[in-house]
């Protein structure tokens, strides 16, 4: 029986933190999925995010949760602003001018919080981080569950933005084709910087959702993020916004239950691993249409 | 070619004498060589074959890990222990890129981070072998003919001999029947089948070439530091720092990541007081303009003006 409660409890751990992997996972594989550029800026943006509720939190002294009023539509403008400015004038480009561009865009991110904060981690201190409570004997943080629960919302309100609303059409028939959506009318430069905006959107939401569970330091963080979001698009399938939520859950699980049953120093290298297996045996994703194979 | 070799052959002499000269500024010279060495073996899969890496500090983290356990448990002198490091680097890339390489797109950079992490992990968790995330230091070295390894200068000579090796490596093949086909596969997949290449089997070639020659300067890298720590040698940035000299410098030209390496290291210097750790941001500033206005870096800007003046002249008559 306390064999049974550990196992659900990792698995109830493994899903929330994989909602919020899944909630990075979505920027990437949104913008990848219209724009067909891999942001390697995406986890420069989730650590913009956690700055920024460290700055809301030390300047006005609010909750993570209420910076999120903030530095969502903020996170939005400056997704807008970096597309119209760097990455619309690569979009004809070879696709590798693009992934550089937003590696040149994740330095300047990274340097910049590390030249204004400086290199010491930050983080937020909440007077719920540590309390949980149970649900059948299953103990959950209430940090995790708030994180789980902004996740659902979100996805929740991207999937009606996506399929009930004219805008949505407009990004999903960029997806499909840009040359044909520009000739039925649809104004796909726009699109691309609605779609980037997203993209940062989500980042800079679960950069703050994160906070109070996690330090936020200027360089590596963004990169371990970025490498984070890459495998849960990957397992599921680049570019499906579906596939993302259900690799970001499976993430989560495996993370959890390989640290809990195996070497727990590993816990980052079970991921890795899923990752490669996944491009070593089925390159399209879990949940993907299958790949050709050269 | 004739012509790249006895540049390169004048730059040796230029370089022999340095030392002389400059006795004081050995250690920047030396960063400068060893990127040199790193950025052209980089290009050699990155920019002549467009296999974009971002995870060529495993080889260098391969080859200062090799020198270390080498000399530290089994007493292996280091031009031994760097031979191993470059089969194995290559063994490794075979691997890796079977893995990666049949599939087009995104994949293969995506899959070299994932590597470079996973052998990070390995080396902080594996105490036994790699001392762990603290890091280890090299404490004795062998003195070949009286020389000592740990002395600058002769770090120095180690690192010009390492790039001049590699750059004279990239020259003969940029004349090779490889070296076309290392472009044709660059260029386009589909037609360089055609004209009867496979694609996969070139690219396999240029990654183990890419992996070994990286791996050797990882070696002399790790004699340099004479204290290694795994978060340092296989970090993201060090392999991002690669990447982007060689395609600062301009992608698929023999010149082009030598330049980079320069330009680069000198603007690290030169504002190294000013930015502090954000050193980086100056390699972020610079992709950007590279990519949004010289996008074949600075070598290969340069050399498609050199060419159009040429043809201008012959239309004149």
């Amino acid at each position: 029986m306390a064999e049974l409660d550990i196992f659900l409890q990792n698995i109830a751990n493994g899903v929330l933190i994989g909602g919020v992997y899944a909630l990075i996972g979505i920027g990437l594989t949104l913008v990848f999925g219209v724009m067909r550029t891999i942001n390697f800026a995406h986890g420069d943006f989730v650590v913009l995010g956690m700055y920024s509720a460290v700055l809301f939190n030390a300047l006005l002294g609010w909750d993570p949760y209420l910076s999120l009023l903030l530095a969502m539509p903020i996170g939005f403008f400056a997704g807008v602003i970096v597309e119209r400015f760097i990455l619309s004038r690569v979009v004809d480009a070879p696709p590798e001018s693009a992934l550089l561009a937003t590696l040149g865009i994740s330095l300047i991110i990274g340097n910049a919080i590390l030249l204004t904060f400086g290199g010491e981690p930050r983080s937020v201190q909440v007077s719920y981080a540590s309390s949980t409570f149970s649900i059948a004997g299953v103990n959950v943080s209430m940090v995790l569950l708030l994180a789980g629960i902004a996740t659902v919302i979100m996805i929740a309100a991207l999937y009606v933005l996506l399929n009930r609303t004219e805008v949505g059409r407009a990004i999903r028939g960029t997806a499909e084709n840009r040359l044909g959506a520009e000739l039925v009318g649809i104004d796909t430069r726009r699109i691309h910087s609605i779609v980037f905006g997203l993209g940062v959107m989500l980042a800079v939401m679960a950069g703050v959702t994160l906070i109070p569970l996690l330090f936020a330091t200027p360089t590596n963080t963004g990169a371990v993020f970025t490498l984070k979001a890459f495998v849960v698009t990957v397992l599921g399938g680049l570019g499906n916004v579906g596939a993302a939520i259900a690799g970001g859950i499976l993430l989560g699980v495996v993370e959890v239950l390989g640290a809990s049953y195996f070497m727990s120093e590993y816990r980052e290298a079970y991921g890795l691993i899923a990752f490669l297996l996944i491009l070593l045996f089925r390159p399209e994703g879990l949940f993907g249409r299958t790949v050709k194979r050269v | 070619m004739t012509k790249h070799l006895i540049g390169l052959g004048v730059l040796l002499a230029v370089g022999m004498a340095y030392p002389a000269i400059f006795p004081n500024n050995l250690t920047v010279a030396i960063s400068v060589l060893l990127f040199a060495g790193w950025a052209t073996s980089w290009d050699l899969l990155g920019g002549w074959n467009g296999q974009v890496s971002l995870g060529h500090a495993s080889f260098v983290g391969l080859g200062a890990y090799f020198v270390f356990i080498g000399q530290s448990q089994f007493g292996l002198a280091p031009w031994w222990t760097m031979a191993m490091a470059a089969a194995v680097a290559a063994v490794l890339a075979y691997f890796w890129g079977w893995l990666t390489f049949s599939l087009r797109g995104p994949y293969f950079s995506l899959s070299t981070i994932a590597v470079a992490e996973i052998l990070r992990l390995v080396a902080i968790n594996e105490e036994w072998l790699t001392g762990g995330a603290t890091g280890v230091f090299i404490a004795t070295l062998p003195e070949p003919f009286g020389v000592d390894l740990f002395s600058r200068t002769a770090q120095f000579y180690m690192a010009l001999a390492f790039a001049a090796v590699v750059i004279a490596t990239v020259i003969v093949i940029s004349r090779a029947r490889f070296g076309y086909q290392l472009r044709a596969v660059r260029e386009d997949e589909d037609s360089a089948m055609a004209a009867g290449i496979d694609p996969t089997a070139t690219k396999l070639k240029a990654f183990m070439l890419s992996a070994a020659l990286t791996s050797i300067g990882g070696g002399i890298y790790g004699i340099v530091l004479a204290f290694i720590e795994p978060h340092v040698i296989f970090a993201l940035l060090l392999s991002v720092q690669i990447a982007l000299t060689a395609i600062i410098g301009g992608r698929g030209t023999i010149w082009g990541p030598a330049v980079g390496a320069i330009v680069l290291i000198g603007a690290g210097e030169m504002f190294r007081t000013t930015f502090a750790e954000a050193n980086m941001l100056i390699y972020g500033v610079l992709i950007l303009v590279v990519v949004l206005f010289v996008p074949r870096g600075i070598v290969g800007e340069l050399a498609r003006r050199h060419i159009r003046r040429l043809y201008a002249k012959r239309a004149q008559g």
